[in-house]
């Protein structure tokens, strides 16, 4: 199996603004498919296009290297047509919840058999600093300079609404945290939606390593918390909702995992069809006589 | 009376049912239609409703006949006319000797030409309820024609088979009922259609339908599209199917996943095809555009329908070719086909998903509402014909050490190891990119890996389908062709031929690659050419002049949402043949 270095092997060192959030997820991927001893033949990662999209060039491994905001889709496409792969998907905030934002919630809904991992730094950061559709209210970036009007996208609480099972969210300050949450996330089976706070030390001045490492926590270490209830994990999901001014006493940030439900059938396991992988479908002309015959007079 | 004419056949008939939309006047014409290829005859059929569900006037045509029949025609020889609107809209089209089919309770009957008073209602409520007045209509229609029941009946009971019985009996009491009663009351036949002893089983088949085959027949595993007229039925075949054929068939959120989805099922080595029609095929774009640089092997149908925006829904147009070979950003090799009826819609289907294999790369369909929804009688597809070559692709197994997925090669095409392949490490990508798939924004390698896509068309040249010459060697007029318009542009040249002007008909069957060197040849070799299409800026002529540095002498361009009648063509190729 893999180890660390064998990720690392001839691809190119990380060009990430010294202290960005991405090396510490990097990381995290890399311990998380080591921890889960998957073959390189077993998985695919797909990226969306933003800086965290770059990462494409920094792991070895089957990938595809999408559109921006397209990368559920093409994850999709493969995950129902080979059953056999783990589909890990890289994308940014503007990448998932922006352009890509309807493919998320439908993802949600269909529970495809795959993980999506968003590097949510609050900020569109390859296209220098605009605002992004999980800014804070107020905020001023370079394309808002009065102040975003709109209030942010909430994805634990639409993924945790939309039917999700598997909800959580890290923060790139806590490697092991997250190397846990991504092992859990792709061992679920079903889609498994993984928002990680991703500081952005370039273009976001505001959600920096320091405003997070004040105000997150541990689900798990709330007293009573159960992640199998929906309703209580969307009242959590509610807390994102936190202004630009709010101290670290007024806004606290739960990490963890947010929703973890067991059991439900997957997108693919409803799919009688899919009984391996669909190439094979194609190993010789199929016979149509049959369907034909229907148009036989 | 209709205006236009043509060497028509006396032994074929043209018949029209008109009434409002949404009582069922398309599954009743097809059941009719149904009965005439049965019983040996050949059909063309042509629907026009409006993008309504209820209300409006829908129209069924059905042109039937003991020869093939290519085309539809523009006079009419029995007009069902359901309601009093049908009559007052389609009595100019009457041809002679025509007759109307009408139930006086409801209309008046149609002024200056032969009225068959049927009491439609009356029999349909004695036969078991008012929904069968269409079925009354067809067993008089038969009457008029001279033509025997049995096959009628058949057709009944098969369209009912999975009704409760009483339904398909119902129904047949009906059909018995008008055809006693034309009989009795209206004994002179319009034109005696005579079955066919012994002609052998043909299909009866609409344009998505026989896409829809040849994409079974050649693998397919998935299928993904956001329903859009007039593509939406090529998704309710592949979803019929999904399970007896295995086929994963995903009704997407919209034309962006769509497309993406089908370019991540192909990824994994499975044969992958979305459709739509222009408006979604735009959304399609971008993605279009990553299947280009990724070297996906994606099919996708374009069915066109009058734009721009959302136009005239459930209407015809050949006016989306030039968006479908400029789409998207950049410059990339795609191979766009458009079959030019029923029996190439099977073949280029099945043939399209060999050319994406072959040169990964997207390879796009184009039909149009014309030919996708109406049905026609084609002979048994060839389904014996069919290959499947996947090309340079490795499923399973190991594809050995250093493998580059976008290794620079001589034809273009690189190995393609699908992910689950051991040795498969590949970044396939959306940026442009090595050998191994990291982006890479180096001039050189820009260069290298540009120039290998574009190869790819060269190599395309020797696959794709040729351009398609029909009709007289010596001919005085060719025209010049490509998709649906081939239907009626085939009917305008037998009537040439009849009337004694050589004529010749070229089907440029592949629009990209353009195959400039058939279309000189063919303009050089005849003496005047037209060059015919459902547009209005000529788009396919504008190709004509951009690759070949030609100038034909004529065109004829139809864009008021109507396929283009072969009337029309016979008549402007009488006239361009007869220029000096
Ligand atoms: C269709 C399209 N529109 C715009 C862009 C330009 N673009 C590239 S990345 C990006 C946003 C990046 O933000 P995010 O998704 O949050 O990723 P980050 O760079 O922060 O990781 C934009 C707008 C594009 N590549 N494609
Ligand atoms: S711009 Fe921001 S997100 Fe992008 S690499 Fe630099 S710090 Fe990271």
């Amino acid at each position: 199996m893999p180890s660390l270095k064998d990720f690392e092997e001839s691809v190119k060192r990380p060009t990430w603004c010294p202290g960005c959030g991405n090396y510490a997820m990097w990381r995290a991927l890399k311990h998380a498919l080591e921890r889960l001893g998957l073959d390189f033949h077993e998985f695919v990662v797909v990226w969306g296009i933003g800086c965290h999209g770059n990462g494409a060039d920094f792991l070895r491994c089957q990938g595809f290297h999408a559109l921006h905001g397209r990368s559920l889709p093409v994850a999709t496409g493969i995950a129902l047509t080979n059953p056999e792969l783990k589909v890990i998907v890289e994308a940014g905030d503007g990448d998932a919840y922006g352009l890509g934002l309807g493919h998320f919630v439908h993802s949600t809904r269909r529970n495809v058999d795959m993980t999506l991992i968003a590097h949510n730094n609050q900020i569109y950061g390859l296209t220098t600093g605009q605002v992004s559709p999980t800014s804070d209210h107020l905020m001023k970036t370079v394309s808002t300079p009065s102040g975003v009007l709109e209030w942010p996208v909430n994805p634990t609480g639409l993924a945790i609404a939309q039917e999700a099972t598997f909800v959580a969210r890290g923060f790139a300050g806590d490697i092991e945290q997250l190397t846990d949450l991504y092992v859990a996330a792709i061992e679920h089976p079903g889609f498994a939606v993984v928002d990680v706070f991703q500081p952005c030390v370039t273009w976001n001045k505001v959600n920096t390593f320091k405003w997070f490492r004040e105000r997150v926590y541990k689900l798990e270490e709330k007293e009573g918390y159960d992640p199998t209830d929906r309703e209580a994990a969307f009242v959590e999901s509610l807390s994102t909702f936190h202004d630009l001014v709010c101290t670290p006493d007024e806004c606290r940030v739960p990490t963890g995992v947010f929703l973890r439900i067991e059991g439900e059938e997957t997108y693919q396991e409803g799919l009688e069809q899919l009984d391996g992988p669909m190439w094979r479908k194609a190993e010789a002309p199929r016979d149509v006589t049959a369907v034909m015959d229907e148009y036989l007079t | 009376m209709a205006e236009t004419s043509a060497p028509y056949s006396v032994e074929e008939v043209r018949i029209k049912i008109g009434g409002q939309a949404g009582f069922g006047i398309k599954a009743s014409g097809q059941m009719l239609a149904r009965a005439f290829v049965s019983a040996g005859l050949n059909t063309f059929d042509l629907t026009e409703y409006p993008s309504l569900i209820r209300g409006g006037h829908n129209v069924f045509g059905v042109r039937v006949g003991p020869e093939p029949v290519p085309s539809q025609v523009e006079p009419v020889d029995v007009l069902v006319a359901l309601n009093q609107e049908t009559i007052d809209l389609h009595l100019d089209e009457l041809g002679d000797g025509a007759a109307v089919i009408f139930d006086p309770s409801e209309a008046e009957g149609p002024a200056g030409a032969r009225g068959v008073p049927v009491p439609l209602d009356e029999f349909a409520e004695t036969a078991g309820a008012k929904i069968m007045r269409n079925t009354v209509a067809l067993g008089a229609v038969l009457a008029l024609l001279d033509f025997p029941m049995e096959p009628l009946e058949e057709s009944v009971r098969r369209q009912f088979s999975h009704k409760k019985p009483e339904v398909a009996d119902g129904n047949v009491e009906a059909a018995r009922a008008g055809y006693e009663h034309v009989r009795e009351h209206s004994p002179e036949p319009v034109r005696r259609l005579v079955p066919v002893a012994g002609a052998a089983p043909q299909l009866l088949i609409d344009g998505n339908s026989a896409v829809g085959l040849g994409a079974l027949a050649a693998g397919i595993g998935f299928y993904a599209a956001y329903p859009m007229t007039p593509a939406t039925s090529l998704l309710h075949f592949m979803a019929a199917h999904e399970r007896d054929r295995g086929v994963v068939v995903k009704h997407a959120e919209d034309e962006l996943a769509a497309m993406n989805m089908v370019v991540g099922a192909s990824f994994t080595g499975t044969r992958a095809m979305c459709g739509t029609s222009g408006g979604g095929f735009a959304l399609m774009t971008e993605a279009f555009g990553l299947a280009g640089v990724a070297e996906s092997a994606v099919v996708v149908m374009v069915s066109q329908r009058p734009g721009p925006a959302t136009g005239l829904p459930t209407w015809t147009e050949q006016a989306d070719l030039r968006m479908v070979i400029h789409a998207a950003q950049g410059e990339f090799p795609r191979v766009i086909l458009a079959p030019g009826d029923h029996t190439q819609c099977f073949e280029f289907a099945w043939r399209a998903f060999d050319l994406a294999d072959r040169l990964q790369t997207p390879v796009v369909l184009m039909l149009d509402n014309y030919l996708s929804e109406n049905r026609a009688s084609v002979p048994v597809l060839d389904t014996g014909a069919v290959t499947v070559d996947r090309g340079d692709i490795v499923t399973a197994g190991h594809v050995g050490e250093g493998y580059l997925r976008y290794r620079v090669t001589d034809d273009g095409v690189s190995t393609r190891a699908v992910p689950g392949v051991r040795g498969a490490l590949q970044l396939t990508n959306s940026y442009d990119h090595d050998e191994y798939g990291f982006a890479n924004e180096d001039a050189a390698m820009r260069d290298a890996q540009e120039e290998k896509r574009m190869r790819k068309l060269a190599l395309a040249r020797g696959l794709v389908p040729p351009p398609l010459v029909e009709g007289a060697d010596d001919a005085s007029v060719g025209l010049i062709v490509w998709g649906s318009t081939t239907m009626p542009a085939r009917q305008a040249l037998e009537w040439l031929a009849m009337e004694g002007v050589p004529a010749r008909m070229l089907q440029v069957t592949t629009l990209e690659p353009f195959p400039a060197d058939a279309v000189v040849r063919f303009i050089e070799g005849t003496p005047r050419t037209m060059v015919v299409e459902g547009n209005m800026t000529g788009q396919l002529e504008s190709l004509i002049r951009e690759h070949c540095l030609l100038e034909p002498d004529d065109s004829l361009r139809r864009y008021d949402g109507r396929p283009l009648a072969p009337e029309g063509i016979l008549e402007r190729a009488k006239e361009v043949a007869s220029r000096a």
